[in-house]
């Protein structure tokens, strides 16, 4: 306890004296080599030779630029890491002036490459299944940007920041690959709630973003310069989702079965608007993310006595109400069934959903007969990678959305964010998911009679329903139902 | 519900005497100078069932207090409890439909039998080593993980129950190697603070086994295929199946109880494995032995029994217990490698629930949770709500529990 207290003591008197100290700098000329001894850390040198404690990334970046000419200088990863015994470089105040002034400009392209920051879950409660997708699709896209000569002439670093899917995780992410890693931009992430933490972070520093799977109408509605967006809007889903049902034909009740998530509320409550619009009734169930045991709840949804069930609820939860739905009498071959997107992915839901043929699910992305050449290029090195048998959605939107960003910063000519922002908003790029343009910006503002979610949004991800048809069916070769511009067959009802 | 106001009135009338009960009642049976020890419990039993009409002939008469005078109570509470539920809403399924009641007790029951064998192995980790793993809930996963390798991955078609008792072997060898090296440091005064040292040692040892399972074999969702295909059956005929009716994927008895084969299957698998366990504790010498160490370390070492053996012991058949529960529901839910966290959490509810270190308390801890999981998950009103809560139903049970009985339902009395 006492010990703690001294600690404490300490750390409260280094705080104090900092500002006084800095204040009275002795400002040193010409730059030097230092070598390391104990006790010290970047901070403690700044202040001595800079004369500000804060000046240690300057340290930082000389050095790292005399290593890359001369190896008897350290390399330093970690600003908060160095060892006794490196050798490392003390810049000039006025070298340490112009590592400032610049700083803006060359921040991120410090060094030999140009940094880019990635988010994704990748560790529960986040979809990892979701997660690991993504970062398949990001080490392809960086291998191919890397190959075509890299950003502005250097390669491009990707820095992945695991999000676990939960908002304060994307917080704190998103600072560490601002303040830490010096990004020049950041993309991805799959869950909405996330989204909507990282973009506050993102406008507040500046910092251009592109999100990849969260689809959350007020990601964008808020109209931030930094934000952007190639995911579909979920409002925009939940109507295609609405004219499915509506098309056809009995479907008076519907059971709509979500998550409590910052998604799954929202898109229940917006499913739940569009079918009342088509004169449909629906009820709402939800259960936590990472629930098992759906028993309790299939008896209740049978007392329903609904003509359709929609899944919302995604990742290995809906796995596991779609397989005990078809266990208690009321799966896809009883009563018409919208399981979740992941159904997708259809090894691991023939795993999982043994009973699960007739499924209706939706898909984001282009539908095969339309795929673009970039859409079958990327699939044909997704599936050399993982194994699968074709590539999600969520793979396709973390691969354009890097590629996109790596595209901007070359056509902005520079890291500067309002270079990139303008680029973005200029931008026209054909990737897996076709050619993506952001219609509406500082440019081009929304106009007064259109909701605000569609700033800087991406408006045409192609939506469509496909169904299994036979079990153990590959996604290529499921039926795409609707709409009727993609159909490829009639939905079959059980 | 249409008349909330009932319901609210009832558990006004139940909380308020009960705890009028459970503060007044010691004190007056203080005053007499009779035993004290039941009075707080069955005082607030009574005074929750009866309120001033019990409580007052009880402070009056000051019977001698045993267990009637807290299990009666509590049937009456259950039976208020229900009445009022059914008053206060009338359209619930709960109420109306006998029927649906029945499917969801048996479905609580049956999924409460394999909580109760995986609390089962927690407590008997308690009862022996005094520790609380808090690495119980992965080795549940791990279980689950070596059946899908086992039969599906490594030697397809290799017999289910196979994969079951392999999965029994790996974890149990898993728990013997993690107590050798990390635990038995507890016992030779090497560690300051053992308490605090078990906790943080199980921590970490989930964490390893969490990640090192996620890097090993990924997030994708596995399962496997149900271990047994029951025949079609129909009773008394195929036309009318009024009794019995046995289809690939669920059992129906009477036309309205339903329950899924593969749960079933699990269900015996459990009930098996629990005669087994009960059979080695009871029976054999080792199982004398490990029951001997829990009751009193010291004479047990004094009528030559290793208690530092009886601790791999023990700390292996515990994991191989939640090893196994995993084993027989990885063919029921889809298995990720976090699968285990919210069965370790339950793991806890139940043995404290059931009394920490007591194995009937374990089961029958099990049953508990399981019923009023499925009760609440079917009757809670809102359909927005009532999965949401199911994690809070076992938290609720677990501060009453601490509230009323802190030593569990058939814990050691303090």
């Amino acid at each position: 306890m006492k010990k703690l207290l001294n600690l404490f003591l300490i750390a409260t008197m280094l705080l104090v004296a900092v500002p006084v100290v800095a204040a009275a700098p002795p400002p040193q000329d010409g730059g030097q080599d230092y070598v390391v001894v104990a006790d010290d850390w970047l901070s403690n040198l700044a202040d001595k030779f800079l004369g500000d404690v804060l000046a240690y990334p300057a340290i930082t970046y000389y050095t790292n630029q005399k290593n890359s000419a001369d190896s008897s200088y350290a390399r330093i990863s970690n600003s908060d890491e160095i060892e006794v015994g490196w050798k490392i470089y003390i810049p000039s105040s006025e070298e340490a002036q112009a590592y400032f002034a610049g700083q803006t400009t060359t921040v991120g392209a410090t060094g030999d490459t140009v940094k880019i920051g990635a988010l994704a879950p990748l560790s529960a409660p986040g979809s990892v299944t979701g997660g690991a997708a993504m970062t398949a699709a990001f080490e392809i896209a960086v291998e191919e940007i890397n190959a075509a000569g890299g950003v502005l002439g250097k390669p491009v670093e990707l820095v992945l920041v695991d999000t676990e899917g939960l908002p304060e995780r994307g917080t704190a992410a998103m600072v560490r690959l601002i303040n830490q890693e010096q990004v020049v931009g950041v993309v991805g992430e799959y869950h909405s709630a996330v989204g909507l933490t990282a973009k506050e972070v993102a406008h507040a520093n500046g910092v251009p973003t592109v999100f990849a799977e969260t689809w959350s109408a007020d990601i964008t509605r808020v109209q931030y310069p930094e934000v952007f967006r190639i995911a579909p809007l979920s409002p925009v889903v939940s109507s295609v989702d609405a004219e499915f049902v509506a098309s056809l034909p009995g479907i008076e009740k519907v059971v709509i079965m979500s998550e409590n998530t910052g998604y799954g509320i929202p898109a229940a409550a917006d499913t739940e608007a569009f079918l009342a619009e088509k004169g449909i009734a629906a009820v709402s169930f939800f259960a936590d993310l990472g629930t098992q045991d759906f028993s309790g709840i299939v008896e209740r949804v049978k007392a329903e006595n609904p003509d359709l069930i929609w899944v919302l609820s995604t990742g290995e939860t809906s796995y596991n109400f779609q397989q005990q739905a078809a266990e208690g009498g009321i799966g896809p071959q009883d009563v018409p069934m919208v399981c979740n997107q992941v159904a997708a992915d259809s090894d691991a839901y023939w795993a999982n959903v043994p009973d699960g043929n007739l499924c209706f699910y939706r898909r984001i992305g282009l539908p095969k007969q339309k795929f673009t050449e970039a859409t079958t290029a990327f699939e044909a090195r997704y599936v050399e990678k993982t194994g699968k048998e074709s590539a999600e959605s969520y793979a396709m939107e973390a691969y354009d959305s890097l590629k996109i960003m790596a595209q901007a910063i070359n056509e902005a000519g520079s890291t500067d964010p309002g270079a990139i922002i303008s680029a973005l908003e200029n931008i026209s790029y054909d990737g897996a998911l076709g050619t993506i343009t952001f219609p509406y910006g500082t440019q081009n503002p929304v106009p007064d009679d259109m909701d605000a979610m569609w700033w800087h949004q991406f408006p045409d991800p192609a939506i469509t329903i496909r169904q299994y048809t036979e079990v153990g069916q590959a996604d290529a070769d499921a039926a795409t139902v609707f709409p009727a511009t993609y159909k490829t067959a009639d939905p079959v009802l059980p | 519900m249409e008349n909330a106001s009932y319901f609210l009135l009832a558990l006004l009338w139940i909380l308020c005497w009960g705890t009028i009960g459970a503060v007044v009642t010691p004190r007056i049976y203080g005053r007499k100078d009779l035993d004290v020890s039941q009075a707080g419990l069955a005082g607030a039993a009574t005074g929750a069932a009866g309120g001033p009409f019990f409580l007052i002939p009880l402070w009056y008469l000051t019977p001698e207090l045993d267990w009637k005078w807290v299990v009666i109570p509590a049937v009456v509470i259950v039976v208020i409890f229900a009445g009022a539920f059914a008053a206060a809403d009338p359209d619930n399924l709960c109420v109306t439909r006998g029927g649906f009641v029945a499917t969801q007790l048996v479905n609580g029951l049956v999924i409460g039998i394999i909580y109760g064998l995986m609390a089962l192995g927690l407590t008997l980790i308690f009862s022996i080593l005094g520790v609380v793993s808090f690495a119980h809930g992965e080795f549940y996963m791990i279980g689950g993980m070596a059946v899908y390798y086992l039969t599906t991955i490594w030697f397809p078609g290799l017999h289910p129950l196979v994969g079951v008792l392999g999965a029994a072997l790996l974890t149990f060898v898993i728990g013997i190697i993690f107590e050798r090296l990390f635990l038995r440091a507890m016992n030779t005064g090497q560690v300051e603070r053992p308490g605090e040292y078990a906790i943080l040692v199980t921590f970490g040892l989930a964490f390893f086994l969490q990640y090192l399972t996620l890097a090993l074999v990924g997030a994708n969702p596995k399962k496997v295929a149900r271990f047994v295909e029951y025949p079609a059956i129909n009773l008394p005929s195929t036309e009318n199946p009024a009794l019995l009716k046995v289809t690939v994927s669920s059992i129906q008895l009477f036309d309205f109880i339903s329950i899924s084969t593969s749960r079933f299957t699990a269900a015996i698998i459990a009930v098996v494995l629990l005669g087994a366990l009960m059979w080695f504790l009871y029976r054999t010498w080792i199982g004398k032995a490990l029951r001997a160490v829990s009751q009193d370390r010291q004479a047990a070492a004094v009528a030559g029994i290793n208690p530092n053996t009886m601790n791999t012991l023990a700390f292996g058949l515990g994991t191989m217990l939640a090893g196994l529960s995993g084993a027989s529901l990885v063919q029921v839910f889809s298995w990720v490698p976090w699968v285990g966290i919210p069965a370790s959490a339950r793991s806890f509810v139940i043995i404290v629930l059931g009394g920490m270190g007591s194995l009937p308390g374990a089961f029958i801890g099990g049953l508990f949770v399981g019923i009023v999981e499925a009760i609440g998950a079917g009757c809670v009103p809102d359909p927005q709500r009532a999965a949401s809560y199911i994690p809070a139903y076992g938290m609720l049970i677990l501060t009453l529990v601490l509230l009323l009985k802190p030593t569990g339902l058939f814990g050691r009395e303090l």
